[in-house]
C-alpha cells in the first residue's frame, strides 16, 4: 500500500515538475515576445500611494484622480501601486522605474520622502515626483553635492493661502450669526504636533479672520457685532475699540485674539481632538478648524453630542476640513474644507514629464513646486489650494461611491443625494456676502494685491503670535 | 548516508511540491474568473522576485523575519504549545532596538550586538507573564498570547509617540544610529540575514542536540512519559516560551537595525505588523523544522515580493493577497492535517 501511493506520488511529482517547467518557460516567452518591438508604445505613469491606499478619500484617491485625467488628457496610461505598509514604498517606487515605457513615477505623500530620495538616486533617468513631500531637503542634507537632484520634484501646496480662506469664512459665520442674536465671540483651531509646516496654517488661519473682519466693517460700515467690537480680547496702551494696534506696526490695527487654538501634540489620538475642540465651542468658537487629519473625528464627535443634545440637524456649530475635501462628513455641520488639490499636482507633473519641462522646474526651483493661489510655474499659472465647493463635493461623493463598492465597508453616512442636498441647504441657509467675501479674498491673492504671511521660522511665528494673538 | 537523507525528507519535499502546484493552479483559476492573464501574472511575479539580483535581495529581506517568527511557532509546537505571540513580541523587539540603537551612543559593532541582544531580550520578556500564567494559573497561551499582542500593539506605539518619536517627524521613531546599522547587501538586505540564519541553526541544535532539547521535545511527542521520567513541565514551559521570544525579538529587531532605509519603526507599526501571523504560515510550510522554515520563509518572501509586479500588470492587490493566501494554505495543507490528526488521535487515547 505504502509503495503504491509513493509510485503515485513520483508519477504526479515527475508530471507536475513537467508542468512547471513548460508553465514556466511559456511564460517567460509570453513576457519576451511582449517586450518586443510592437507598435508605439503608450507613455507610462505610476503612481505609489502611501498606506491609505484607494478608498482614502483623500490624498491616495485624489492623486488616482489626476492620474485618470492625465490619462483622459495626455494619452498616458497610469500604473496604480498600492502601498500596504511602509515597507512598501521603496520595492513599490522600484517596481515601476525598471518598467521603460513608465517616465514619471508620483508618490503620494511626505511619509514616501525618504523612498523617492533614495529610488530616484538609483534611478536617474525617469522622473520622480513627490506630493507633500520633502525630499530635496533630505537630499540637500544627506547629499549636498548633489543637491537638487535633477529628477525629482516636491510638490507642495500653500496651506497658509487656503488657512486664510477658510479663516475669513469663519469669522464671517460669526458676524453673521451675531447679527441674528447668537454669541459667538470665536473661531477655533485644533492642530496636531507642533512642527513648522502647521504654523503656515495657524498664521493664514488667523490672518484670513481678520482679513474678513476688516471686509465687513468696509462692507456696513460698522464692526462685525460682538467678534469684531467687543473688549474681551484684551484691553491695555496699545488697544483700541477691541483692536490690537502694536508699535510694530504703526498705523494698523488687528483684530487679535479671535482664533481659540491648541497644539494637541498627536495627529492620531481621535479622542484629544475631541479633548480640545469641547471647550473651544464651549466658549462660544461657532466653528473649528481641524489641522490634525484624524483628530477631525475628534471634533466632529464634539460637534455630533452638541447638536444630539439640541436636536440640531444643522451648524453652527461648524467645523473645517482639511487637506481633502471633508464637507462629506457629517453633512450640514462641516462648512467648508481647506483643499489641497493633489489631483493637480499629479496632473501638471505629468503635463511636465510630456512637454520635457520636468526637469527644467526642478533646475529653476531647487526641486520643489509650489502650487497655490495664483502661482506660475515657469510663466504659466498652475494652481492647487482652494475652498472647497459643490462641484469637489460631487467628486468626493463619488469616491465614496466607489470606495464603498471596493471594500465593501459603508464610507458615507447618507445616501450620496441626500449629502449634496444637505451641504447645499447648509451653504445656502448663510449669507451668501460670506462666499463672496471669500471669492474677493481668493482674487485679491492671485492678483497679488493682499499677501498671506507665510510662517515657517520661530522668529516669524512669535512675530504674528504678538499681533494676532 | 545522501540517500538516507533523501529518503527522509522525500515525502515532505514531494507534498510540499504537490501543495504548492495545488496553490498556483487554484490561484490561476481564480485570477482567471476576475479576468486576468494568470499565465502573464505569475512570469511577472516570478521574474520581477528572482529574475534580477535586486529582486533576490527583497525576497530575502523580506524572507529574513519570517524565518525567526515561524521557528518562535515552531518551538511552540515542539513542547505542544499554540504560542501565537510572535506577533507581539516583535513589537517589543524592534522597540529594544530603538531603545538602544537610537538613543546610546557606543562604538560600532559593540552598539549593533548591544541593540540586537536587548532586542532579543524585550522580546523574551514578553513571554514571562505567557508562560507564568500558563505554568502557576493554567491559563492557555493562545488566550493570553493574543491578549499580550494587543497589548504590545498599544504599548509600543505609546513608546514611540511620546518617549521616541523623531522630533519634527510625527509618524515615526528616531532611527537607529548608523554604529547600529547592519551592513547592506544590496536592495534592503542587510548582514542581519546571517543572523537569522546563525539563530535558526542554533535552535536546531538545542532542541536535537541537547538534554533540554530532548525534554522540550518529549514533553510535546509523549507529556505522559516526560512527566514519569521526572520532566519539570514548568522548566520546560518557560524555557519553550522564552526562546519563542528571543527568536521573535530578533524578528522585530531585523526590521529595525537591518532594513533600509527607514531604519526605524512606524507609529502604525507598519513595518513589524503581521511578521508574527505571517511566520506561523512559514512554520506550518516548513513542518516545523528550522531547515524547512528557512526554504518556507525565502518562498514566501519571494510570494510577497512578486506579488507587486502582479499588481503592476493590474491585478488588484487584495485579489493577489487572496491569490497568496489560496497558495500559502495549500501548502500548510500537510502539516496542519497531521496537526490535527494527531490532536484527535490523542484525544481518542485519552
Amino acid at each position: 500500500m505504502r509503495r503504491k501511493i509513493s509510485a503515485i506520488t513520483k508519477t504526479a511529482a515527475i508530471v507536475i515538475a513537467i508542468i512547471i517547467i513548460v508553465a514556466g518557460v511559456g511564460g517567460f516567452l509570453y513576457w519576451w515576445t511582449s517586450l518586443g518591438p510592437a507598435a508605439p508604445r503608450k507613455i507610462k505613469i505610476a503612481v505609489v500611494s502611501d498606506i491609505g491606499g484607494r478608498g482614502d478619500l483623500s490624498f491616495n484617491d485624489m492623486a488616482f484622480k489626476g492620474g485618470e485625467e492625465a490619462e483622459k488628457d495626455f494619452g498616458v496610461e497610469m500604473i496604480e501601486l498600492i502601498s500596504k505598509t511602509e515597507a512598501d514604498y521603496v520595492p513599490n517606487l522600484e517596481t515601476a522605474a525598471k518598467d521603460p515605457d513608465v517616465k514619471l513615477i508620483v508618490g503620494v505623500g511626505f511619509l514616501l520622502s525618504d523612498a523617492l530620495v533614495k529610488v530616484a538616486m538609483k534611478y536617474p533617468d525617469k522622473n520622480f515626483a513627490g506630493i507633500d513631500t520633502y525630499s530635496q531637503s533630505i537630499v540637500k542634507d544627506k547629499y549636498p553635492d548633489k543637491y537638487p537632484l535633477p529628477n525629482l520634484m516636491d510638490i507642495t501646496f500653500e496651506e497658509h493661502k487656503g488657512s486664510a480662506l477658510v479663516g475669513a469664512i469663519g469669522c464671517l459665520l460669526a458676524a453673521y450669526y451675531n447679527e441674528k442674536g447668537g454669541n459667538y465671540p470665536y473661531i477655533g483651531g485644533v492642530f496636531g504636533i507642533e512642527i513648522p509646516v502647521l504654523w503656515k496654517f495657524e498664521i493664514g488661519y488667523k490672518w484670513g479672520c481678520d482679513w474678513a473682519l476688516k471686509w465687513y466693517e468696509k462692507k456696513f460700515g460698522h464692526k462685525a457685532p460682538i467678534i469684531g467690537e467687543d473688549s474681551r480680547y484684551g484691553s491695555g496702551p496699545n488697544w483700541k475699540d477691541g483692536m490690537y494696534c502694536p508699535p510694530e506696526t504703526p498705523g494698523e490695527c488687528w483684530y487679535k485674539g479671535r482664533v481659540l487654538w491648541t497644539y494637541t501634540g498627536t495627529f492620531s489620538d481621535i479622542t484629544k481632538g475631541y479633548e480640545a475642540a469641547k471647550p473651544m465651542y464651549a466658549k462660544g468658537a461657532i466653528a473649528v478648524y481641524n489641522i490634525a487629519g484624524p483628530l477631525g473625528l475628534g471634533i466632529n464627535r464634539a460637534v455630533k453630542e452638541i447638536a444630539e443634545a439640541k436636536g440640531l440637524k444643522m451648524g453652527p456649530p461648524f467645523w473645517i476640513g482639511v487637506d481633502a475635501d471633508q464637507d462629506w462628513i457629517n453633512p450640514g455641520f462641516v462648512i467648508v474644507s481647506m483643499v489641497k488639490r493633489v489631483d493637480r499636482g499629479v496632473y501638471y507633473a505629468t503635463k511636465l514629464t510630456i512637454e520635457g519641462k520636468f526637469r527644467d522646474v526642478v533646475k529653476e526651483y531647487d526641486g520643489v513646486m509650489t502650487l497655490g493661489i495664483g502661482t506660475k510655474i515657469l510663466g504659466t499659472l498652475m494652481e492647487g489650494i482652494s475652498a472647497s465647493t459643490l462641484k469637489d463635493l460631487d467628486e468626493f461623493v463619488e469616491m465614496g461611491v466607489r470606495a464603498e463598492k471596493l471594500t465593501g465597508k459603508k464610507v458615507l453616512p447618507m445616501p450620496p443625494d441626500q449629502i449634496k442636498e444637505t451641504v447645499k441647504k447648509m451653504r445656502e441657509s448663510v449669507a451668501p456676502w460670506i462666499w463672496e467675501a471669500a471669492k474677493e479674498l481668493e482674487d485679491k491673492i492671485r492678483n497679488g494685491e493682499v499677501e498671506v504671511p507665510c510662517v515657517f521660522t520661530k522668529e516669524k511665528i512669535d512675530y504674528w503670535r504678538n499681533i494676532l494673538g | 548516508m545522501a540517500s538516507a537523507v533523501i529518503q527522509k525528507f522525500k515525502r515532505p519535499l514531494l507534498e510540499s511540491l504537490l501543495a504548492i502546484i495545488l496553490g498556483f493552479i487554484v490561484g490561476a483559476i481564480v485570477m482567471a474568473m476576475f479576468g486576468y492573464d494568470p499565465i502573464a501574472a505569475y512570469s511577472a511575479l516570478l521574474i520581477g522576485s528572482i529574475g534580477s539580483l535586486d529582486g533576490i535581495c527583497e525576497s530575502l529581506a523580506n524572507a529574513t523575519p519570517l524565518m525567526l517568527t515561524g521557528l518562535t511557532f515552531a518551538i511552540g509546537m515542539k513542547s505542544g504549545y499554540f504560542n501565537v505571540g510572535a506577533e507581539g513580541q516583535a513589537y517589543l523587539g524592534a522597540i529594544g532596538a530603538i531603545m538602544i540603537g537610537s538613543v546610546i551612543h557606543l562604538p560600532y559593532g559593540i552598539h549593533l550586538a548591544a541593540a540586537t541582544l536587548f532586542a532579543m531580550f524585550m522580546g523574551a520578556i514578553w513571554s514571562l507573564p505567557v508562560s507564568a500564567l500558563k505554568a502557576w494559573r493554567g491559563v492557555h497561551e493562545v488566550v493570553s498570547t493574543i491578549m499580550l499582542n494587543w497589548i504590545a500593539l498599544f504599548f509600543v506605539r505609546y513608546l514611540i509617540e511620546y518617549h521616541y518619536y523623531e522630533p519634527g517627524r510625527a509618524e515615526r521613531a528616531m532611527p537607529v544610529l548608523p554604529t547600529a546599522r547592519y551592513q547592506v547587501l544590496g536592495a534592503s538586505l542587510t548582514t542581519v540575514i546571517f543572523v537569522a540564519v546563525a539563530f535558526m541553526f542554533f535552535a536546531y541544535f538545542l532542541l536535537w542536540r541537547t538534554t533540554l532539547g530532548y525534554e522540550l521535545r518529549l514533553t510535546g511527542s509523549n507529556p505522559e512519559a516526560a512527566r514519569y521520567i521526572g520532566i519539570n513541565s514548568t522548566r520546560v514551559i518557560f524555557l519553550n516560551f522564552f526562546l519563542g521570544g528571543l527568536a521573535a525579538g530578533l524578528a522585530g529587531a531585523t526590521q529595525v537595525l537591518g532594513r533600509p532605509p527607514s531604519w526605524t519603526i512606524y507609529k502604525t507599526l507598519g513595518n513589524v505588523i503581521n511578521l508574527g501571523f505571517d511566520g506561523i504560515g512559514a512554520a506550518l510550510i516548513g513542518r516545523n523544522h528550522p531547515v524547512g522554515i528557512i526554504f518556507a520563509s525565502i518562498f514566501l518572501g519571494i510570494l510577497s515580493y512578486g506579488a507587486k509586479f502582479m499588481m503592476y500588470l493590474g491585478v488588484d492587490p487584495d485579489l493577489t493577497r487572496a491569490i497568496n493566501g489560496v497558495i500559502i494554505i495549500a501548502l500548510s495543507l500537510p502539516e496542519l492535517y497531521r496537526i490535527i490528526r494527531r490532536f484527535i488521535v490523542g484525544r481518542e487515547a485519552e
